[in-house]
């Protein structure tokens, strides 16, 4: 239960605290009505965290960006639609979740044929996970260390499904509850537990050797 | 079977999703049984393995660069039609009414009883049995709007609930907390720029205060007038160094400011902070393609007192 405490996004807990300073609703509403100064103090509100989660699950910023740009512009337009049934947190969490799904669901097909090899034990492993990012480090070993283990998680990552990725994901780096994640994600907080459980077995599956 | 059990929720357990009676016998069962103990350690210390790598965080230059591209695409994009069909709209809503006769004999209706009910409250009750007013009478021009009109059923007892707009008056120090928030209130919605021009120059004094400084970020990148944009910016100027939303707001504000005078006070508070990697891109498109001779000169020499990056 710490851990989760540890866990705790800051973004998160600061785009709480504004949502409290500046009501939101009134934004919406302004925003609703066509003031786009509105809807841009609104996207100040929650965009270091969608741009975050695009960053986790894309990989690299120019798609990151990407997903970001489509997710808010695709709110600007829908923004009429919005009838306060669920809070804009969830809302907006639907919309870049379900980009970010479409971007894995494309990734997964092009990976087919990537440069996927296996090492001595029979493991996959990508090819481009194991160049190395060029950035200069006070400690080489510490580093190199620290760029397998990643290499190695997001590997792991890579080989759950976009759904149980997507879960894992809101969770586990985002500290989202799964009943949240339920909402966001058009399914019940039972069907996310099950998807959690499932990414969790598979990654330690994968992760055996480091610990 | 207990033991299948913990481990099916040790997951949720870590990710403190167990209910409070499940939590307390899954940690009763753990300080018995030896493996369940064991795979709960394990799984501690598979999710601290994984806790503590990929916490990647968008960079302030990526975050900026984002707000900005996005800033540009809401120019052209527009809005779905949802809330127009929402918004008040006269003479369509006199159309609608012209063609639903219906329509208009129920809205005639409504006026009628309200009328009436009006006419109950001046005229109609007996004497020596007092109205129950549980306000006193407003001023005709104070009241904003009738919220409901109701009638007690078999009394002619009438229950208006109608709001009022009055004039009030309060006086503290800068650091009373309703003064501020006032203040706060009036540099974001007031119509005369004079009283927002006035709330901005007192909050300016007490930027330490993060709603503060979040109003003068908006003041600057949202108010109308040049002057209390120029009021907030120099509010904002001496978190530039430290705070990263300050300085992508002046940043932005020297990039997209309509007001040379904004735009020029912009350019001297980034000095300090020149050398930033989201300064130093901004200086360079500005140093290339910038349409003021003053900016572009500026920002080249800016440019030219930095080290070289290789």
């Amino acid at each position: 239960v710490e851990r989760v405490s540890e866990n705790r996004d800051p973004t998160r807990d600061r785009m709480a605290g504004q949502a409290h300073r500046i009501d939101d609703t009134i934004l919406i509403r302004e925003a609703q009505h066509g003031n786009r100064a509105a809807f841009e103090e609104l996207v100040r509100h929650y965009d270091q965290a969608v741009l975050r989660l695009a960053l986790h699950l894309t990989g690299t910023e120019q798609d990151a960006q990407d997903v970001y740009q489509d997710a808010f512009l695709k709110a600007y337009k829908n923004i009429g639609s919005f009838r306060f049934e669920c809070s804009f947190y969830t809302w907006i969490y639907r919309i870049v979740t379900n980009l970010c799904l479409d971007h894995l669901r494309k990734k997964n097909v092009r990976k087919e044929d990537a440069p996927v090899v296996k090492d001595c034990d029979g493991g996959e492993y990508d090819l481009l996970d194991q160049v190395p990012d060029g950035r200069a480090g006070a400690n080489p070993e510490r580093d190199l260390m620290r760029r397998q283990l990643g290499a190695r998680i997001s590997g792991a990552l890579e080989r759950l499904t976009p759904r149980e990725r997507m879960v894992f994901e809101l969770k586990h780096y985002h500290g989202l509850k799964l009943r949240t994640v339920g909402e966001i994600l058009h399914t019940t907080e039972e069907t996310a537990k099950n998807t959690l459980f499932r990414a969790t077995q598979k990654l330690r599956g994968q992760l055996a050797d480091m610990r | 079977m207990k033991c299948e059990w913990v481990r099916e929720n040790i997951t949720l357990h870590v990710y403190g999703e167990l209910a409070d009676d499940a939590r307390h016998e899954l940690e009763q069962h753990v300080a018995r049984c030896a493996d369940c103990a064991a795979e709960l350690k394990a799984e501690q210390e598979f999710h601290a393995l994984l806790g503590e790598e990929r916490e990647a965080r968008p960079t302030p230059n990526l975050l900026a660069a984002s707000r900005m591209k996005l800033q540009e695409a809401l120019e052209t994009a527009e809005q779905g039609g949802f809330w127009r069909r929402l918004a008040f709209d006269p003479a369509n809503w006199l159309r609608q009414v012209n063609f639903s006769p219906a329509l208009a004999s129920a809205i005639l209706m409504v006026g009628f009883a309200g009328g009436l009910g009006a006419s109950y409250e001046v005229f109609g009750h007996q004497p020596g049995t007092p109205a129950t007013t549980k306000a006193p009478a407003p001023a005709e021009a104070s009241i904003t709007g009738i919220q409901s009109i109701t009638q007690e059923p078999g009394s002619n007892q009438i229950d208006i609930k109608y709001n009022t707009v009055s004039t009030l008056e309060t006086q503290g120090s800068l650091n009373d907390q309703r003064i501020q928030q006032l203040l706060l209130f009036a540099a974001r919605n007031n119509y005369n720029s004079g009283v927002r021009m006035d709330s901005v120059d007192l909050l300016t004094k007490k930027p330490d205060v993060l709603q503060v400084r979040d109003a003068l970020i908006y003041a600057l990148q949202y108010d109308t007038n040049p002057g209390v944009r120029l009021k907030a910016l120099d509010g904002l100027g001496g978190f530039v160094k430290d705070d990263v939303q300050v300085r992508d707001a002046v940043l932005q504000a020297l990039v997209s400011d309509s007001n040379p005078g904004v735009r020029t006070e912009a350019m001297r508070l980034i000095e300090p902070v020149k050398a930033d990697g989201s300064v130093r891109g901004v200086l360079m498109t500005l140093a290339a393609k910038d349409q003021s001779q003053y900016i572009k000169s500026q920002a080249r020499t800016m440019l030219a007192q930095l080290p070289e990056i290789d």
